[in-house]
């Protein structure tokens, strides 16, 4: 095969950027943010609240991700109650339910929360695990959705193949497997050895099994080395950093996450894990950014889930951002991390749904008209635009990740600004149509359609 | 060679903290009866108490003396305990088990939610202790000298568990509760104070746990149930009511847990309950366990 790529060719046809700094300092130029003024609205529409049912984790190992996510929302909606409600005139009314009750006792909720409190809209979901599940109810009960993560690949793909209801708005999870992949061929393409280490429930296998895919294909001569399962929420991470550095490994993969992540790295700091070789981790900056201390090394591939760090786009180049970051800040005296960007950008996006499906049917829309302007919307949240894929009303994003970095101005280690990397969505996710396959239609996509790059 | 001492050491650093947890959970039941459904969330307290007390009270210090706090996690966790026996659980000890589990489960999800108020939601880690002692080389490898801290304490803890218990007056009598409480009553003995004073230790026990091993592994939302539930794979084991199967199943499960993760690490969660399965399989009452 003459024709073989070689990897900088590959990872330049990927779109896979490199972005340096540019001068953050706000120097007036007169930008502010998303302006709220809104035209008034056709025909009449009820005062009544628009109830939105915020199920997410408030207790539990997962509530590093659940709290932001909830807070997220609650931003969003105090700006809009502040300029009168949706349009201008029905308030947003959250309620909250603890996802940690379980799979089962969340689909009960959901259907109590539309049932007996005759919720307008369900919001949140962190877990892969519970996504599948409430899918389906949500269609059955004609309830309208937005999953902010759950981000399963098998939601969209067998659960609820043809969603009518459901959306989901921040990136698809085997994104990120193949995002710290193409950050690893592109920063580090001389490694020979690898190791893992995941949590051992679906995101874990899920980031094990596109990173091996990808990796096959940039990397054709890496191989793994060691593999450890710990269990989710684990905090003793001794054994698995033992056999890990038994194997002698170029790298470490790892999609722990939360505290999980904390200790794993605050762990693997003693026992000299860092300087024996590199760390590259898909959801290691994931969690609200101030749970990681300053000690934790710099130069390690941070994953953010693919989707968002506050941090970027930097400075004035994206305003949206800054303002975010800026409200966000003032109102929880802390920064936001992808949940809350995913949260207050979903609330925006129904906003805009229903503002669009006003001006065309006049009233208050119903379901379906907001539905409809939901297919197929792109949206320019804090983090770049979000475009929402008609045929399976997944959201996706341009996939982020990059290099931890100690820097004066924050009392935890961001991404290094000068090293960020972007990669176009639709080059790491499998096109519309695509045949859905085992473990997932990306998997299947990367494996086929992928060249191999030259060793 | 210096991987199996590594191996060795991570064995028994886990079977450390869980007889810990267990032998405090095991010291109840064996003198009260009672299955604390709770005992983890005093785990969990006691990794909260010290954590804040180490990474946020005292958040930038690097002293040495930073390790007087570690026992506070225990001692708030003991005197929970001492509050908890006389009020929630002494008007139950007549009536059928079911309303022990009730209380104790209620109680579980009411401390879940005490830790989430007052700690919050993230994590809180008292790292500071465990970077402070450093790591020391084991031939090629480096191992932090902290481990062996938390090895020392569960060591210490199982002999002086075991002298107070066979070798002091109080042991006695705490041992003839235990095995006749009408009797040991009708001799005497203050069965009150007796019950009191077992349970604060077993509370004891499990704050102590969460207090060593919060400087490692942070201390997180949820961590209580975790532990509860391996702290019962341990006694199932080992046998309810048993110190001794306490201890001998921490170690069992250390070193099978320690094997498991590097030779089979597909299984790593199911590994430990297939041996408590197989276990309740040949001796339903545990290792050392009494039948009833």
């Amino acid at each position: 095969m003459s024709s073989r790529p070689t990897r900088r060719d590959f990872l330049s046809q990927l779109g896979v950027t490199t972005a340096v700094a540019v001068g953050g300092a706000a120097t007036g130029m007169g930008v502010s943010g998303i302006a709220h003024a809104q035209e008034k609205p056709k025909g009449t529409v009820p005062s009544t609240p628009y109830k939105i049912g915020h199920m997410t984790f408030f207790t539990g190992a997962g509530a590093v991700l659940g709290e932001p996510m909830y807070k997220g929302n609650v931003l969003a909606a105090d700006e809009i109650n502040a300029h009168g409600g949706l349009l201008g005139k029905r308030k947003i009314e959250i309620l909250k339910a603890d996802e940690a009750a379980g799979t089962d006792a969340n689909t009960k909720e959901m259907r109590r929360m539309k049932l007996s409190e005759k919720i307008d809209l369900f919001m949140g979901i962190t877990s892969s695990g519970n996504t599948p599940a409430l899918g389906p109810v949500a269609e059955e009960l004609k309830l309208l959705t937005i999953f902010v993560d759950g981000c399963t690949d098998f939601l969209f793909d067998k659960a609820v193949p043809n969603p009518h209801y459901i959306f989901r708005i921040t990136n698809i999870q085997s994104a990120d497997g193949a995002t710290c992949a193409v950050g690893v061929a592109q920063a580090w393409p001389t490694i020979k050895t690898y190791a893992h280490i995941h949590p051992d429930y679906s995101y874990g296998r899920n980031c094990y099994d596109h990173f091996s895919v990808v990796t096959k294909k940039l990397l054709p001569n890496a191989k793994s080395v060691s593999e450890a399962w710990p269990k989710l929420f684990a905090t003793d991470f001794t054994p698995h950093i033992t056999k890990t550095i038994a194997a002698k490994p170029d790298l470490l993969v790892t999609s722990c996450w939360g505290g999980d992540y904390v200790a794993l790295y605050k762990q693997a700091l003693q026992h000299g894990l860092f300087g024996k070789m590199k760390v590259a981790t898909t959801l290691g900056f994931g969690s609200a950014p101030q749970s990681v201390g300053k000690d934790h090394p710099e130069g390690v591939l941070s994953g953010v889930h693919s989707n968002y760090h506050f941090t970027y786009p930097a400075g004035d180049r994206w305003p949206l951002n800054k303002t975010f970051v800026e409200k966000y800040k003032a109102k929880w005296n802390e920064y936001p991390n992808f949940q809350a960007e995913g949260a207050y950008t979903a609330t925006y996006v129904l906003k805009t749904a229903i503002e669009k499906a006003n001006k065309l049917t006049g009233g208050w829309p119903d379901d379906e008209a907001i539905i409809g302007q939901i297919e197929g919307m792109m949206y320019p949240g804090p983090g770049g635009y979000v475009y929402f894929r008609p045929d399976n009303h997944q959201g996706y994003k341009d996939a982020i990740t990059g290099f931890s970095k100690n820097v004066a101005e924050y009392p935890f280690p961001i991404l290094d600004p000068n090293r960020i990397i972007t990669i176009p969505i639709r080059n790491i996710t499998a096109p519309p149509g695509w045949p859905k396959g085992e473990p997932t239609s990306t998997y299947t996509w990367i494996d086929k359609t992928w060249p191999q790059m030259k060793a | 060679m210096d991987i199996l001492v590594v191996h060795l050491f991570n064995a028994l650093l886990y079977a450390s903290v869980l007889f810990l947890i267990a032998g405090g959970l095991s010291l109840i039941y064996g003198v009260m009866r009672i299955v604390n459904l709770a005992h983890g969330n005093l785990f969990a307290i006691g990794a909260f108490a010290t954590a804040s007390a180490v990474g946020q009270w005292f958040a930038g210090s690097t002293s040495g003396w930073l390790f007087l706090l570690l026992p506070v996690g225990a001692i708030l966790a003991a005197l929970i305990g001492a509050a908890l026996e006389p009020t929630l659980l002494r008007p139950l000890y007549k009536r059928p088990e079911e309303y022990q589990l009730l209380v104790t489960f209620g109680l579980l999800m009411i401390l879940e939610d005490v830790m989430r108020f007052v700690w919050g939601p993230y994590p809180i880690s008292a790292s500071v202790l465990f970077e402070k002692l450093g790591s020391m080389h084991v031939g090629e490898f480096i191992y932090p000298r902290y481990n062996l801290v938390v090895i020392a304490v569960g060591g210490l803890a199982a002999l002086f568990l075991w002298a107070f218990i066979y070798r002091t007056k109080f042991g006695v009598v705490l041992r003839a509760t235990s095995q006749d409480m009408r009797r040991a009553s009708a001799l005497g003995i203050n069965v009150n104070l007796v019950y009191v004073e077992a349970f604060t230790i077993g509370c004891f026990m499990a704050g102590l746990a969460g207090a060593v091993v919060v400087p490692s592994q942070s201390a997180v939302l949820g961590m209580g149930v975790d532990a509860l539930i391996l702290a019962f794979i341990v006694v199932v084991i080992g046998g309810l009511g048993s110190l001794e199967g306490a201890l001998v199943g921490a170690l069992i499960v250390g070193v099978i847990r320690e094997i498991g993760i590097t030779v089979f690490p597909e299984i790593e969660l199911a590994v430990l309950y297939l041996i408590a399965a197989g276990v309740l399989f040949i001796r339903p009452a545990g290792l050392f366990g009494r039948t009833a």
